[in-house]
């Protein structure tokens, strides 16, 4: 018997919930996989289901013992992630700057990259995190970069949005296997710096991905997106 | 202590993390972090890295124990699902370089002694997949093992197999079709 005879039509199921537990999606598939697990009860427990079938198989992986000196990383990071971090001035709090940056960057085609570019020469800053939002047609729609000390961030339109007067835009943290938290409503024609409430601050980093989507005004009454989300992108340092 | 014991005392140890407990987020990790590093350590191929991703796992575990729901998975098969997840996004955000013995040799790992954790948790789950996985053909079971054990993408399994990408989806597709339909009977 042949594959193609136990296959009917029947069967052309969806399997994208067995596919992303595999792990055989591409980076694209997998990132909408995730935003389906964050915005769809049904998928998620779809998920769930060949996790558990599945997950035997690890029973194949040999157990390795990690140096101890993974564990001490982690209690350096819960307790940097506990403490509040301070306020610090400077430059990626500086309204000026970000408003020169998206000058800047609007007077280029590539306003995203030059951003790049322009603060990759930025002297002593550290490595700062930064994410490009694009549009599903991969046109970057937003700049977002985490300011010094992780505790809010900026986020700057990159191309000029048709503005719909009766959607509020909505910005999300999407940490990798998480639903999507609400960072607040930001304005499509101008810098925006977003304070990144206290309980999601650990959650503010590499692999996040920020995502934006339109609301009703005022914001998703769900806190959930509740409408199609037109860009995002993965938080990457640089 | 009974493996049932310590499986129960791992539920309680993650439900205690969901409360803001440390101590027992190194109770979890003590019991459970050779088992997870293996699983980073298989998939990213490179030790820095899989350090790197194993401390991230934790740290989800911390802030997401609260969604933990014994009812739905057990604590391994949640642990487990994390460190793949981890693993598989360091992977596809290109930071970590792939450093993988050939997909050949991902076959051949011989079954590691369970620890009476995991027999007790995965026995019975364990061998219903096993029987399932027999029922699919030679080159199904093959590509989804690896799949799910080294973290390929489907392009990825193509190349290495030297079949067009539509080959594998249709293998892969049809394979988990027939596993699930052989798991629900």
């Amino acid at each position: 018997m042949s594959d193609e005879d136990t296959i009917g039509a029947g069967d052309r199921q969806d399997l994208t919930a067995a596919e992303y537990v595999l792990g055989v999606l591409a980076p694209e598939e997998r990132r909408r996989a995730e935003f389906r697990i964050a915005s769809e009860p049904r998928f998620a427990a779809e998920v769930s289901y060949w996790e558990a079938r599945l997950g035997p198989l690890a029973e194949r992986i040999p157990a390795v013992a990690p140096p101890y000196t993974v564990w001490d990383g982690i209690e350096a990071r819960l307790s940097a992630s506990m403490q509040a971090p301070s306020a610090q001035g400077g430059i990626w709090q500086s309204l000026a700057f970000w408003r020169t940056f998206a000058i800047a960057s609007a007077a280029l085609a590539t306003a995203s990259l030059a951003g790049l570019v322009y603060l990759a020469q930025v002297p002593s800053l550290g490595p700062p995190l930064l994410a490009q939002l694009n549009a599903e047609s991969g046109q970057a729609s937003f700049v977002a970069a985490v300011n010094k000390g992780g505790d809010s961030l900026t986020i700057v339109p990159a191309a000029l949005l048709t503005g719909d007067q009766q959607k509020a835009f909505e910005l999300w943290l999407i940490p990798p296997g998480d639903k999507p938290h609400s960072l607040g409503l930001i304005d499509p024609t101008k810098p925006v710096r977003i304070t990144v409430p206290e309980t999601l601050l650990p959650q503010v980093n590499r692999d996040a991905v920020l995502a934006v989507s339109l609301e009703p005004p005022g914001g998703s009454p769900t806190g959930q997106p509740t409408g199609p989300v037109i860009a995002n992108g993965k938080l990457a340092s640089l | 202590m009974d493996a049932e014991t310590r499986r129960r005392q791992l539920v309680a140890a993650i439900n205690r993390v969901a409360g803001g407990d440390r101590a027992a987020l190194r109770l979890v990790y003590s019991e459970t972090s050779a088992k997870l590093f293996g699983v980073c350590l298989r998939i990213l191929g490179d030790r820095s890295e899989a350090e790197d991703v194993l401390q991230d796992v934790y740290l989800t575990v911390w802030r997401k124990a609260a969604s933990f729901d014994e009812a739905i998975a057990s604590p391994i098969t949640w642990l487990v699902a994390i460190a793949r997840n981890r693993s598989i996004d360091r992977l596809r955000s290109g930071a970590a370089s792939r450093a993988h013995a050939p997909i050949e040799a991902a076959a051949e790992i011989p079954d590691a002694g369970l620890s009476a954790l995991e027999r007790l948790e995965i026995g019975e789950d364990q061998a219903r997949l096993k029987d399932c996985l027999q029922e699919l053909e030679e080159r199904q079971s093959a590509v989804i093992r690896s799949a799910f054990l080294d973290g390929f993408t489907y392009e990825e399994l193509a190349e290495r197999n030297r079949v067009p990408l539509g080959t594998m989806k249709s293998w892969i597709r049809r394979g988990l079709l027939k596993l699930r339909a052989c798991l629900e009977r």
